[in-house]
């Protein structure tokens, strides 16, 4: 092998390996539903590692607000001692944003769904898509 | 018992987070994410949406603490929690480069806060970098908000004592400010 790999320090909005894994995971999902309006791979702290159908959205600032929702979310959670926070749902007239933890990886997948996608589905699609990129980066 | 808001603000590891654990008699509600901009502050972890604690002052005085991210990404954060604040604690590190300028930018951006209640500045890690020093902010402050005289002191974030006096600082002045101008009824 010529091209080393990225050290494990490299963050991960940086990491080349992360990025591809993070195009190849929203297209699958992309796939899976037509209602897929946007969607987000980020670093806990709000860097943008990717994105699909940004055309509409700033893709930074997005970042920055789900991390903050994100780590407001867990502190809930933790508060009230119910556990790990799974996801986070935002469901809105027009759309649901369904955010989660890549396992074992500083990382959140954020999507934004259209009303045409139940919550049950958006669920389904979004865990799919954590598990596949756990897989890529493992 | 009074109560008052209270808003530490400033740039990524200027100690916020630190001076809130520091004060806080209640279990603090961090959000805490693991960084990865190392190179503005080498530390294991920012905020990404606020701190909270809380603190009692001489028996009636009871002071909620909130912190913010430091890093300007976040600055939704900094609107949603100014607008709750009375009083505006900004902390810069002394070590920042060009940390005079830093501390001047940092107070534009909570303008409306500082306009309308009480400002304090408080220069950490003076012991890291021992310039500019705290005549060099004041003048600094002077030159840029010239019909407001807004003190300066060092304190470090991990002293709970030295971060009470710079709080209790603040408060008094809060209360002064309302006295002459009372706040608006609570919504
Ligand atoms: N030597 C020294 N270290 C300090 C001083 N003040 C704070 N620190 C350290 O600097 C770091 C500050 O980190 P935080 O409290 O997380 O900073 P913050 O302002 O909350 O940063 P963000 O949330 O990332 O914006 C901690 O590791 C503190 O122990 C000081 O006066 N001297
Ligand atoms: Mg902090």
């Amino acid at each position: 092998m010529n091209q080393p790999l990225a050290p494990a320090t490299v963050p991960s909005h940086l990491n080349p390996v992360h990025i591809d894994a993070g195009n190849r995971t929203l297209a699958e999902m992309q796939d899976l539903a037509s209602s897929l309006t946007f969607a987000a791979m980020l670093t806990d702290d709000g860097f943008e590692i990717v994105h699909l159908n940004g055309a509409h959205t700033d893709g930074g600032r997005f970042a920055s607000m789900s991390s903050s929702v994100q780590a407001l979310s867990d502190a809930v959670a933790h508060e009230l001692k119910i556990g790990t926070n799974e996801y986070v749902i935002i469901a809105s007239e027009l759309g649901h944003v369904i955010q989660l933890r890549v396992q074992g990886h500083p990382i959140v997948i954020a999507a934004l769904f259209d009303t045409h996608e139940t919550l049950g589905k958006g669920l389904s699609i979004a865990r799919i898509a954590a598990r596949r990129m756990a897989e890529l980066i493992a | 018992m009074s109560e008052h808001v209270v808003l530490f603000a400033g740039p990524m590891g200027s100690g916020k987070t630190t001076a809130i654990r520091s004060l806080s008699e209640i279990d603090v509600v961090s959000t805490e994410a693991t960084n990865t901009d190392r190179a503005t502050a080498d530390k294991e972890t920012t905020t990404v949406a606020l701190d909270y604690g809380e603190i009692t002052l001489d028996d009636v005085t009871k002071v909620r603490l909130y912190g913010v991210p430091g890093q300007k990404r976040f600055d939704f954060m900094w609107s949603i929690l100014a607008g709750r604040a009375r009083g505006l604690l900004l902390l810069i590190n002394n070590d920042a480069p060009d940390s005079v300028n830093l501390l001047i930018e940092y107070l534009s951006d909570f303008r409306e806060l500082h306009e309308r209640g009480a400002v304090i500045i408080g220069v950490t890690k003076s012991d890291v970098a021992s310039t500019p020093t705290v005549a060099e902010y004041s003048a600094a402050l002077t030159a840029a908000v010239p019909e407001q005289l807004i003190p300066v002191f060092t304190v470090d974030p991990r002293n709970a004592e030295e971060m009470r006096t710079l709080l209790l600082s603040l408060v008094a002045s809060v209360e002064m400010r309302e006295l002459l101008a009372p706040a608006p009824e609570k919504i």
